[in-house]
């Protein structure tokens, strides 16, 4: 392979884990816009998809499809519950932000310990979609698991644009993100959208668990560093603009597949923090701006 | 409970509110009955725009707050505002990011019926034929004036018992001012219940049927918009 096959090569794997990264930097973005809350458990709901769907395919010989699709749905209801259990009551009392989003922190680590036990702690992997060749573009090789990732999560991605400009449920999410009291003189209720957004964000966590588990794998404690790479695609899109997470999980995904190419994959957290920083130090809005 | 169709659309009594530990409104009793419009009127800090927002729950609040009898929620402006108690707040509140239409559509939040979805945008054109030029327009990007017929346009979406209104001409030139009460005169005289706060004194006296005077949280004095003007030392007040 020559070098620009190399990174070409990486691009393409680049582009996979970066439509992932999108996936859970909208998760971050649709709860914070509900509440001004960076939920840090965000990462469980990643590692839960992938994990609940492995259980119900191995343990339980649950079709995959049917696996995925129960997957999906429960950990939705996690996120549901985390909003009744954890995030809802401290709301009432008018917890400060930074409370909220350590009781998240806490919940990411309760979550993990109860996988733990109720699993073990080997890694898990998922068989892939499709196990056919993958297409040669020269001598690029294009898995068609990148292809389910990559086409899934535009999918995703064009169906949640549709949800929020067409749906009146949609609408009124929007609503409460720009403006909670004057939402609530329309009579929207505010309480429910926030479950939703939970509801929602999570779902989004488990199918980007789903999706990324067969080429990687999945255990209890993997969910913190897709946390915070989504949470850096979220910081490089203009926090709480959710099509900007996708663009900057993208920008973070390629940024990382070179820097392992060229640096070593000892180096790859490294290159994620980096464009962290650079982001922080030089344009903390993101590339379009901070929704708030 | 089932609503009384012979009680007042909206009954306070001993309304009371505070901010943390200081008290905004203290014991303050209205009525407003069918088509009939309230004016409030008083100096900045007397305690107006409290009113409105402990009606609705938005602030902690004390008190019974009654429409048709029904005793409604002290904390839920949700349930406040779906028993058709509407407030227009100050600063008018509307979704600036979002269109015109989309802000009319969601006054309408709790109506899932089509029809009766349009019956209502119709019924909010006649009143404000710019609003279906622009239905397409992003609502921040329009004119103050613009701004509050979206507003009290949404509001009407959700038709209201009572519309309450927080200093509508806030921010406004005269000229359009005078449009926005012009459209307020019509609305009550098509029936609809008002409560008006506002600070320019003679606007809102030219409408009401009745006047509460609010000072330092408390109502000073519930008159006809006729004896303040006749009441010199009112009428140097509020007109100077």
């Amino acid at each position: 392979m020559t070098q620009a096959d190399l990174v070409l090569q990486s691009l393409v794997s680049g582009l996979g884990i970066g439509c992932v990264y999108g996936l859970i930097g909208i998760g971050f973005c649709v709860i914070y816009n509900a509440s001004g809350i960076v939920n840090f458990a965000q990462g469980a709901f990643v590692m839960l998809g992938g994990m609940i769907t492995h259980v119900l395919l191995v343990r339980y010989h649950v079709p995959y499809a049917l696996a995925a699709f129960v997957a999906v749905v429960a950990v939705a209801a996690v996120g549901v519950v985390l909003e009744r259990l954890v995030v809802r009551p401290l709301w009432m009392r008018k917890a400060p932000v930074f409370v909220m989003i350590l009781a998240t922190l806490a919940a990411q680590i309760v979550i993990e310990r109860v996988t733990f036990l109720l699993v073990d702690d080997q890694p898990k992997t998922l068989p892939v979609f499709l196990d056919w060749p993958p297409i040669m573009l020269g001598r690029v090789a294009i898995n068609y698991q990148s292809l389910f990732i990559i086409a899934g999560s535009l999918a995703i991605v064009g169906a949640l644009a549709l949800f929020f400009k067409v749906t009146l449920t949609g609408k009124a999410m929007r609503a409460c993100a720009i403006d909670r009291e004057a939402a609530l003189l329309q009579a929207i209720p505010v309480s429910t959208m926030l479950a939703l957004a939970f509801a929602l964000s999570a779902g989004l966590g488990a199918v980007a668990g789903i999706l990324l588990t067969p080429t990687q794998y999945t255990a209890f404690n993997v969910g913190v560093p897709f946390a915070i790479s989504g949470f850096i695609a979220a910081i490089i899109g203009g926090f709480g603009r959710p099509f900007g997470a996708f663009v900057g999980g993208l920008a973070l995904g390629l940024v990382q597949s070179i820097a392992i190419l060229w640096l070593g994959a000892g180096l790859k957290s490294a290159a994620a923090l980096s464009v962290l920083l650079l982001f922080l130090f030089v344009r903390p809005a993101g590339i379009f701006g901070a929704a708030k | 409970m089932a609503p009384d169709p012979h009680a007042p659309l909206l009954q306070v009594r001993g309304l009371t509110a505070r901010y943390g530990h200081v008290r905004a409104l203290e014991a303050t009793d209205l009525t407003v009955d069918r088509g009939e419009l309230v004016a409030i009127l008083g100096p900045n800090g007397a305690g107006k725009s409290t009113l409105l927002r402990a009606i609705l729950g938005l602030v902690a609040n004390t008190g019974e707050v009654r429409s048709e009898g029904v005793v409604l929620p002290r904390a839920d402006p949700v349930a406040v505002a779906s028993a058709g108690i509407v407030l227009v707040p100050e600063g008018r509140g509307i979704f600036g990011p979002m269109t015109v239409a989309e802000n009319l559509r969601l006054g309408a939040y709790r109506v899932r019926d089509r029809r009766e979805v349009e019956r209502r945008l119709a019924r909010t054109f006649e009143l404000f034929p710019r609003l279906s030029e622009r239905l397409g327009q992003t609502a921040g990007s329009m004119s103050g004036g613009e701004q509050q017929m979206v507003a009290i346009g949404r509001a009407l979406m959700a038709d209201p018992k009572v519309l309450l209104l927080d200093e509508p001409s806030l921010g406004l030139a005269p000229r359009v001012t005078a449009e926005i009460l012009e459209t307020l005169r019509r609305l009550n005289q098509s029936g609809l219940s008002v409560v008006l706060v506002e600070q320019k004194a003679p606007l809102a006296l030219e409408l009401a049927v009745r006047v509460h005077l609010l000072s330092l949280g408390r109502t000073v004095a519930v008159i006809s918009p006729d004896q303040v003007k006749s009441h010199d030392e009112l009428a140097r007040y509020y007109f100077a």
